[in-house]
């Protein structure tokens, strides 16, 4: 990737940011209904849940879910529908590079992100006066988080013929993510096969990672034991791995599926 | 040149293809398919340095297609293509900047303003802003100026390409609320917001009040008269002799005739025309003048008869093709209606060509 390209991404992404602000259906599903549903999701009378007040295990690991909506949902139909107004296609036949389209996206989905995770963070710190222990961690989840849901949207896009099937192509994505991200519980209290399922997709290592950056605390499994800051680290490595196998899916997707410009006839 | 043995001899196969030095666009023996489907068949051109070309044809002839793969969006699946002796798909970082592309249709974001469009587009965009210097020494309006802040300046810049294509006043509206004519205008905008060599233009004024078609013929002329090589698909036969100097017409995927406008003009030749009441009249009913069979077109009730006479002595031809055209008229008792004389237009090589095909 050239300056240029940084540079290129740089303006795609304020331009998209532009766009969300701009549209009251994206501000709506991309900005605000992640919020309701931390909301919604921490106001579920639970006790303590792996060693932790219940609603605070729930903030901590929702940003994990807010990824559907800040990047996926939103990529899914900013995709979807640019490709479908030919604005794809104008980008591909001007300067940017196709590095520089995707990056811009990818750019803008990440500081929708990381807004709604410091509000959650604020949040946390405000009412729970629990102050986040491992920033670069959870930072590395959201990058890395982003990174993969923004390539599954990239490929998702390239199955959605129009803008309106947008809304039921990323469903799927959006029910199993809700069912089986450790959001509310931790992975491995659901039933066996489905643990191992769990443990797999790319939603948990986000939710896990983010929750033991925040709480300095082992929330890999269902221990919640404190760890040092290494620690952190070395039990965060098989997270880290599984996304990373996950960015590769994801880049083979939307190598695979990805579109700039509708189908011919 | 960059392949010149291949468009020799492709030029033997299509007449078109002859090279020269200063040639900025080469198109030698051209296919592309889209599955089963050809779209274009081995078409070969080049277009020198500050020409217009205009590529002329029906719907689904190839102009699109062609433009295309010469905008590196779709790799030929034979053939050779060069834009300023660069290869489309493989130096495409090297080629963009160097090139506008003005799309058929749509590539807007209807949430931005018009200005924001622009300034988008041209904080993606190297040279935006490079002054294009036109005829009569005027510049890009806002372009390049010692005046005022770099802020200043950048807004300058957008609103010199506005007022390029008549739009300053539109700088605050979203583009989604732009007539189809208005978008057509910012898209012309964008194609020359970084002074291209090659401008690409797929049906520019399709859309248009018939002002801002003149006032886009102008920014094109300036254009070709500063140096830009400009390829051009229209519709409109006005606009290509207007503002072409050379032409092909496609249909079905082939060019069919070519070579400067008044060349392509001369051979529609002379026309006799006249209106027959009735629409039952069928070729057998009618003479042949000159050895030339008449075409015939049915419409409001009534038949209108066209022979066409080519040739360098069309006219003495047509002259003498009137007499025996008068006599089996006397002969039958039927009145020639709207009878005339007239030379050849480009609608009729272009009917011609979509006819006979």
């Amino acid at each position: 990737m050239t300056k240029t390209d940084v540079l290129h991404a740089v303006r795609l992404a304020r331009l998209d940011l532009t766009l969300v602000g701009r549209n009251t259906t994206v501000l709506f599903n991309v900005m605000l209904m992640p919020l309701l549903l931390a909301a919604l999701y921490s106001s579920f009378p639970t006790g303590d849940v792996a060693g932790v007040e219940g609603k605070v295990f729930v903030l901590t690991g929702v940003p994990g879910l807010m990824l559907a909506f800040a990047v996926f949902i939103n990529l899914v139909n900013a995709f979807t529908s640019r490709r479908e107004e030919l604005v794809l296609k104008r980008l591909r036949g001007g300067q940017p590079s196709a590095v520089a389209v995707m990056a811009g996206s990818g750019l803008g989905a990440l500081a929708v992100f990381l807004f709604q995770a410091l509000l959650i963070g604020i949040w946390v710190n405000r009412f729970e006066d629990v102050l986040p222990v491992n920033v670069p961690l959870m930072v590395l989840a959201a990058v890395l988080g982003v990174a993969v849901f923004g390539l599954l949207a990239a490929a998702f896009s390239g199955m959605t013929p129009n803008a309106e099937m947008a809304q039921i192509t990323v469903l799927p994505v959006l029910l199993v993510m809700m069912v089986a991200a450790p959001v509310a519980f931790p992975a491995d209290a659901l039933p066996g096969p489905l643990a191992v399922v769990s443990n797999l997709l790319p939603v948990t290592p986000i939710v896990e990672m983010m929750r033991t950056g925040f709480l300095g605390a082992d929330h890999f499994g269902d221990g919640g034991e404190k760890l040092t800051m290494a620690g952190q680290w070395t039990a965060a490595l098989p997270s880290i791995g599984i996304l990373l196998v996950w960015v590769v899916i994801g880049a083979l997707l939307a190598r695979w599926l990805f579109r700039w410009e509708p189908r011919h006839g | 040149m960059i392949f010149p043995m291949r468009t020799r001899q492709l030029a033997d196969a299509t007449g078109t293809g002859t090279t020269g030095p200063e040639d900025v666009i080469e198109v030698g023996g051209l296919r592309q398919k889209y599955g089963d489907f050809e779209a274009v068949r081995g078409i070969s051109f080049t277009v020198p340095r500050g020409e217009v070309f205009a590529l002329l044809g029906t719907n689904g002839a190839g102009k699109t297609t062609t433009m295309e793969v010469l905008e590196g969006y779709a790799p030929a699946t034979d053939g050779t293509v060069r834009v300023l002796g660069l290869d489309p798909i493989r130096q495409h970082r090297e080629l963009r900047p160097r090139v506008g592309i003005m799309l058929q249709e749509g590539g807007f974001l209807g949430d931005l303003t018009v200005a924001e469009t622009v300034d988008l587009w041209k904080g993606l965009s190297r040279d935006a802003g490079r002054p294009v210097t036109m005829s009569g020494s005027t510049e890009l309006p806002g372009g390049f100026t010692l005046l005022g802040s770099r802020i200043r300046r950048v807004d300058r810049v957008t609103m010199g390409a506005l007022e390029l294509v008549g739009l300053e006043k539109k700088a605050r509206v979203r583009v989604k609320q732009l007539s189809g004519g208005q978008k057509r205008r910012l898209d012309l905008a964008l194609a020359v917001l970084a002074a291209p060599e090659v401008l690409f233009l797929d049906e520019p004024t399709t859309g248009m009040d018939p002002e801002a078609r003149r006032t886009t013929w102008k920014v094109v002329e300036d254009l070709r008269d500063a140096g830009t090589t400009v390829l051009l698909t229209t519709h409109y036969l006005e606009e290509a002799e207007r503002l072409a100097d050379r032409l092909a017409i496609m249909h079905e995927g082939r060019i069919h005739t070519h070579g400067a406008v008044e060349e392509v003009v001369a051979t529609s030749g002379d026309m006799i025309a006249f209106r027959l009441p009735g629409t039952s009249w069928t070729f057998g009913d009618l003479p042949v003048l000159d050895g030339v069979a008449p075409a015939l077109t049915y419409a409001s009730g009534g038949t209108e008869v066209g022979y066409t006479l080519s040739g360098s002595d069309a006219g003495t031809r047509a002259h003498a093709a009137l007499r025996p055209l008068l006599a089996w008229a006397d002969t039958r008792g039927e009145t020639l209606e709207r009878l005339a004389v007239r030379r050849g237009t480009l609608e009729d090589v272009f009917m011609r060509v979509v006819g006979e095909a």
